[in-house]
């Protein structure tokens, strides 16, 4: 039973299309906290009870018992309740070294063409002119040694840019063989990018292409929250909406105090169309 | 070894001859009771200049209690390392103790840039599990560890990692430096007066930092017999002869949480990150960090016996953690 939901917001969105991405047969490392970990959850909720994932905490398949005090994503009894393994940081680094990790899923304050993350400074790095935020935390070993990353970010001009201003963490750097030339491990990088409108992924240029639309926006809007044209697919799908099931998860079990899914704009089935509700 | 890209920035020594000659005179071989107070331990073994490592961060089962310690003795000029941080490198930035910082990944806000751009601290890119590669190698008693991520990265530049061609399979592979730094500061679950310790449930790097450092301090919520260690060797994260001080801090991750004893403290945590985000610390340190003299009168003073039932009860998973 499946019913299409009527009133969601952007992030409910775009957690529900990341989580159906997930199953039971993959590892997952998962970055910490926000829709990445909220996605995982609600798949294990719903379609993948099974599925397995780390965290930076070296914590192998936990069954966390969710909501989490603020912050207590990692290193905390209920994160990490009845885990399978409860390792290190080193841990987890050298499951991913060794190939168990089939995909990571990181959320990123600015992408470019290339996928290239950056979560270290926004303007100018020299001097401290820029403006600095956390530096790559794990993001960097998730998105050099996963076999696919998935990255979740928000539809806007100033998070999709040409060239982003500090490569915190590798996508495909300056294009093919640029990862192995560094010193990363072939056949590894970004897979897809999703944001609250529209779902990416990459031609064997190495460019972000895109692939599919949220369905209350137009291609046109959401080109114009790009800095750069993406490659467009021969055909652009149409994204599925949440399901009611789907969202009394979220909301009752996943996101209870709406620390993830509290910002955002809401969107409404209005005359047969769904549409973003005018703030 | 043919070196096809370098890092441009400083690093902290690479010397592991020097380390095993230090292990040899000046690491506690023998069983001897370590057991002192904050104060002591902080003054003895954190010394200003120094290069200084804690494991996890003031949230989650980090040494809280010792970094209000070290802020309290007004240390000066430490070396950081930043990983897997939200406030703590802050507080020690703003309390006037580290003027360098490893970063992994910090907790930012306005006091960064500000310390930055007045040249109050110099910054070092890494990432957070390159870091831990580090100590990883330190704890090893080698001179660097290879990895196959970070290279490629912005923050590469800006490190001191190396890319060579690998003698073996003839790629390029990075090379982190090894990381042994001057003190360490840890937080366990369980320890004996000798330093045997215990941590229970997931980690960052508490024993690579415990072994990698010159000079250690555990604080430790309880402090047990060692023949409760010897029933189940198996969890035994750290030796003693590692250890140069054992500081009894029961509560010592407040407001943070240690896994099984006690739960964070919500409106603690947002305490601190409001002032960071805010980027005025005063406050914050004047309440809890100067105003008291010691961790048992902060305890008492500023978080108060009722909170501190409120955290324990509210953990309420045992499962895994302890006996």
């Amino acid at each position: 039973m499946s019913t299409p939901a009527t009133h969601f917001n952007e992030r409910e969105f775009v957690i529900c299309q990341i989580s159906r991405l997930v199953e039971d047969r993959y590892v997952y490392w998962v970055g910490g906290g926000g829709e990445p970990l909220s996605s995982v959850l609600l798949a294990k909720r719903t379609t993948a009870p099974n599925l397995q994932y780390l965290t930076e905490d070296g914590v192998v398949g936990p069954e966390a018992l969710v909501p989490f005090d603020p912050l207590m994503t990692m290193i905390s009894s209920r994160a990490n309740y009845r885990a399978l393994q409860w390792g290190t940081m080193n841990y987890a680094a050298d499951l991913a070294h060794l190939g168990y990790v089939d995909y990571g899923i990181l959320a990123t304050l600015q992408v470019d063409r290339y996928g290239n993350i950056n979560s270290t400074v926004v303007g100018k790095y020299a001097g401290g002119e820029g403006r600095r935020f956390g530096g790559p935390g794990g993001a960097d070993s998730i998105a050099a040694l996963a076999w696919r990353t998935i990255l979740v970010t928000d539809q806007q001009k100033r998070k999709f840019v040409e060239r982003v201003d500090f490569i915190s963490s590798p996508g495909f750097l300056d294009g093919p063989g640029a990862r192995e030339r560094h010193g990363l491990p072939p056949n590894t990088g970004p897979w897809r990018v999703y944001t609250p409108w529209a779902m990416y992924g990459y031609g064997d240029d190495c460019q972000m292409m895109l692939q599919a639309i949220a369905p209350f926006v137009t291609v046109e809007q959401v080109l114009e929250e790009l800095s750069f044209r993406p490659a467009l697919a021969a055909k652009i799908e149409v994204l599925e909406v949440p399901t009611e099931e789907e969202l009394l998860v979220l909301r009752s079990q996943i996101d209870v105090g709406g620390q993830v899914t509290d910002r955002g704009r809401w969107i409404e089935l209005k005359d047969g169309q769904y549409q973003l509700v005018q703030a | 070894m043919r070196i096809l890209e370098e890092g441009k920035s400083d690093y902290f020594k690479v010397a592991p001859d020097s380390y095993r000659e230090f292990v040899r005179d000046h690491k506690p071989h023998r069983m001897v009771s370590k057991l002192i107070t904050h104060k002591e331990a902080v003054e003895r073994f954190v010394h200003d200049g120094d290069y200084l490592a804690y494991d996890c961060n003031y949230f989650q089962r980090g040494p809280s209690s010792l970094i209000r310690e070290i802020i309290r003795q007004r240390k000066q000029k430490l070396w950081i390392c930043g990983k897997f941080t939200y406030v703590a490198c802050a507080l020690l930035v703003e309390g006037g103790c580290a003027d360098r910082i490893d970063i992994g990944f910090i907790g930012f806000g306005p006091w960064i840039a500000r310390a930055v751009r007045e040249k109050k601290c110099t910054i070092y890119e890494y990432s957070n599990a390159i870091v831990t590669l580090r100590l990883k190698a330190g704890a090893m008693g080698l001179p660097f560890l290879p990895a196959r991520s970070f290279g490629g990265t912005d923050g590469f530049a800006r490190s001191g990692c190396k890319i060579v061609e690998d003698p073996y399979t003839k790629k390029p592979v990075l090379l982190a430096p090894a990381l042994n730094p001057d003190v360490a500061i840890i937080h366990v679950h369980q320890a004996d007066e000798y330093g045997n310790a215990r941590v229970f449930g997931t980690g960052i790097a508490h024993q690579e930092c415990a072994l990698a450092s010159r000079r250690v301090i555990l604080s430790a919520e309880e402090i047990v017999e060692t023949d409760e260690l010897r029933r189940d060797p198996a969890r035994t994260s750290i030796p003693h002869f590692a250890v140069d001080a054992v500081v009894h801090a029961p509560f010592g991750a407040y407001p943070g949480t240690v896994q099984g004893y006690y739960a964070s403290d919500p409106a603690g945590v947002v305490e601190a990150m409001g002032a960071m985000f805010s980027g005025d610390f005063r406050e914050y340190l004047k309440k809890h960090v100067h105003s008291v003299a010691s961790h048992e009168e902060y305890l008492e003073k500023v978080v108060g016996a009722k909170k501190l039932i409120e955290i324990r009860r509210r953990e309420t998973i045992r499962e895994g953690y302890g006996a």
